[in-house]
């Protein structure tokens, strides 16, 4: 079994698409002051009305409008709740993961009268790009994939131009890293931070559907699984920083990935279950270790208090 | 009969249930679709009777809906009214266990592995009432729960037996939801019963894992795919609601697949060969005849001699079925042969949960 070759990278890309979704999401939050947890929840539900959107009118593309829409409706709890009310977004979020595992669920029983899985014969799913077919490299990466895989990428670097080279990208940021400061020069900082949360809903509906339109074409409860978590880690992993995100997620994509095929090869599953978890271990030290040594590079006082902690005289000790 | 069904008591808990539910939208609901007893619809006196308690809304499982046919069947057998319980969260499914010891039946039958916690308690505070899980046994085993458990490994050598003859590249595999002991009886059977028809088939098991190992349908489908990849052209799905996509990659042609525990051929047309089937009903009429009977206790096992498991291919309606096991009447006459083998004992069968 080749452990890496195209199909395997065509394999990553497509499961790291509704995370990287959700997690540019994130990120945009991130950037914008505003801790956004609700990821999981806003992705199962993106998922949820997609199917049923799509099972209803029979159109796929449907299913994502639907998705979007109404995603960005859900997203509306944390505009509300924590920026307008500003209530604490973690509570909110844990909150709006909660209502939309229990929502789902229900919604599945009442409105497509099925429970546990929705799978019927006929569901429209997301076409393939076959229009890539023959085309070297990227046929391979790509052909297999819906429109909204490549799109994620796209965004990815739309998001991190965005953030870094326009003029309300740069408001956005000085809304996150100071909001007195963006105040005091006009920006209203609620409105960049409840606009920003709502992209994120956008953003988390195009995940949602590509998971139960493109992925599979299927609704299962719960059938996240954690992805949204996992793209939270990717937020912070990144530092909020969409480029990074993007890097972040297809490294957990390719772990996971990866990890199936070492199963293949024998590898016990509990080990390899843990492989995203193992990398991104391994990554946070790795990058706190280099943030550290540039910080000392950066700040010799710090350098050398830090190397001699016994010539460091301290305030109370003078007193 | 001296039940006095003390509904007074107990409408506060549902009802709490349900008010809990309306805001987290998890309907929870004790008490919900009492079944008919078939013969014992006019609600005339009856000589029993036995209540149903399953795990999740009847409507749409294959499983449950075979499980309730099973004991309205026994009901009509036996003259008994049966009322059926369905539970939609683990909250509502000890309530309903509760509830149901409340009405004193003869017998309490709880279905699936997931009412093991509340058959591991309920039980020793009701010592006088009995109680038969089926699918599942808590530990340790009070007294008046009686088990019925199946030999489901059997059934998957003989699916492994089909793979076996059927694949042309040699290369077999399982998607399975965890990789636990239980869950392995349907995943080295698989490669023995392959391996004993022929030697130079090799078999790869990926296990779904993660968070949410039973309904991870892209996950399913990420590790069926690693298996289509590498040239297996006869993957068994074992991995619950995980196996939509495993059944996915089946029907873009990746592999010809087989399901588990009902008849999942039409979840690929034309792609499913064959299903490692539970016969729930024949067990929980059997044990539940065998409880009234006064033989109650233990674990009552349900394996091919007891027609507690099967194959699609073992049916009689296997012509209608949708299986491409049809096609191959060969292949079933062998697989009939093996059957009758480990029914004698002259083929025996590991089992990977065995001590």
């Amino acid at each position: 079994m080749d452990v890496v070759n195209l199909a395997f990278v065509a394999a990553v890309l497509g499961s790291s698409a509704p995370v990287l979704y959700a997690a540019l999401g994130g990120a945009l939050c991130g950037r914008a002051g505003l801790f956004n947890m609700a990821l999981e929840g806003q992705l199962l539900w993106g998922a949820f009305s997609a199917v049923t959107v799509s099972w209803w009118t029979g159109s796929a593309w449907a299913g994502v409008v639907a998705a979007v829409v109404t995603t960005t409706v859900f997203s509306g709890v944390l505009a509300l709740g924590a920026v307008t009310w500003r209530a604490d977004p973690i509570i909110v979020a844990v909150g709006m993961n909660l209502l939309a595992l229990g929502l789902t669920g229900f919604l599945l029983r009442e409105l497509l009268d099925a429970t546990g899985t929705f799978a019927p014969a006929g569901l429209p799913g997301l076409p393939d790009l076959d229009l890539l077919d023959g085309v070297p490299v990227l046929g391979a990466l790509l052909g297999g994939q819906t429109l909204l895989v490549p799109l994620a990428l796209l965004l990815a670097v739309a998001a991190s131009l965005w953030v870094n080279r326009t003029s309300v990208g740069l408001r956005l940021r000085g809304v996150g890293e100071h909001p007195e400061a963006a105040t005091s020069l006009g920006v209203v900082v609620p409105r960049y931070q409840r606009a920003t949360v709502l992209l994120a809903g956008a953003l988390c509906g195009l995940g949602g559907a590509q998971l139960s339109l493109g992925d599979v074409t299927a609704f299962t409860e719960n059938m996240t699984s954690g992805r949204g978590w996992v793209a939270v880690a990717a937020v912070m992993l990144a530092a909020n920083r969409p480029l990074l995100v993007l890097g972040a997620c297809l490294l957990f994509g390719a772990a996971e990935a990866w990890g199936f095929r070492l199963q293949g090869l024998g590898m016990p599953q509990q080990l390899t279950d843990a492989a995203p978890y193992l990398v991104t271990l391994v990554v946070l030290v790795a990058s706190r270790l280099r943030v550290r040594r540039r910080l000392d590079e950066a700040d010799p006082v710090a350098a050398v208090s830090a190397a001699h902690p016994e010539a460091v005289v301290h305030p109370e000790e003078t007193r | 009969m001296n039940h006095v069904p003390r509904r007074t008591t107990r409408s506060r808990g549902p009802a709490a249930a349900a008010l809990l539910a309306t805001v987290l939208g998890l309907s929870a609901c004790a008490d919900t679709g009492s079944g008919d007893s078939g013969g014992n619809a006019a609600g005339g006196e009856t000589a029993g009777s036995m209540i149903v308690i399953t795990p999740n809304p009847v409507g749409g499982n294959n499983f449950l809906e075979l499980a309730v046919e099973g004991a309205e069947a026994v009901a009509a057998e036996q003259d008994l009214d049966v009322r059926v319980f369905e539970s939609s969260d683990p909250t509502s499914i000890q309530q309903n266990v509760e509830a149901a010891v409340r009405e004193k039946p003869d017998v309490v039958v709880g279905l699936s592995f997931s009412l093991q916690d509340a058959f591991a308690t309920v039980p020793v505070d009701n010592p006088d009432q009995q109680f038969l899980l089926v699918d599942g046994c808590p530990a340790p085993q009070p007294e008046n729960v009686t088990c019925a458990a199946f030999r489901e490994h059997e059934a998957t050598y003989l699916a492994g037996v089909e793979a076996g003859l059927l694949s042309r590249s040699k290369k077999i595999g399982v998607v399975a939801a965890l990789d636990t002991p239980f869950i392995r009886r349907w995943v080295d059977p698989f490669a023995a019963g392959a391996a004993s028809v022929d030697a130079t088939v090799t078999s790869t098991a990926l296990f779904v894992g993660g968070d949410n190992p039973f309904g991870d349908p892209a996950r399913g489908r990420a590790q069926a795919q690693v298996l289509a990849d590498g040239g297996a052209d006869q993957v068994l799905a074992a991995a619950s609601g995980s196996n939509v996509g495993a059944f996915e990659v089946a029907a873009s042609g990746g592999f010809q697949a087989y399901g588990v525990d009902v008849n999942e051929c039409e979840s690929a047309p034309g792609q499913v060969v064959d299903n490692v089937l539970k016969h729930v009903d024949v067990a929980l009429a059997s044990a539940v005849t065998e409880i009234l009977a006064g033989n109650a206790g233990g674990a009552k096992v349900y394996g091919l001699a007891e027609d507690g498991v099967g194959l699609t291919a073992l049916e009689d309606d296997v012509a209608s079925s949708g299986c491409l096991i049809a096609d191959h009447p060969d292949v079933i006459e062998q697989v009939q042969q093996v059957r009758q083998q480990i029914i004698d004992g002259t083929v025996t069968v590991d089992d990977p949960a065995a001590g």
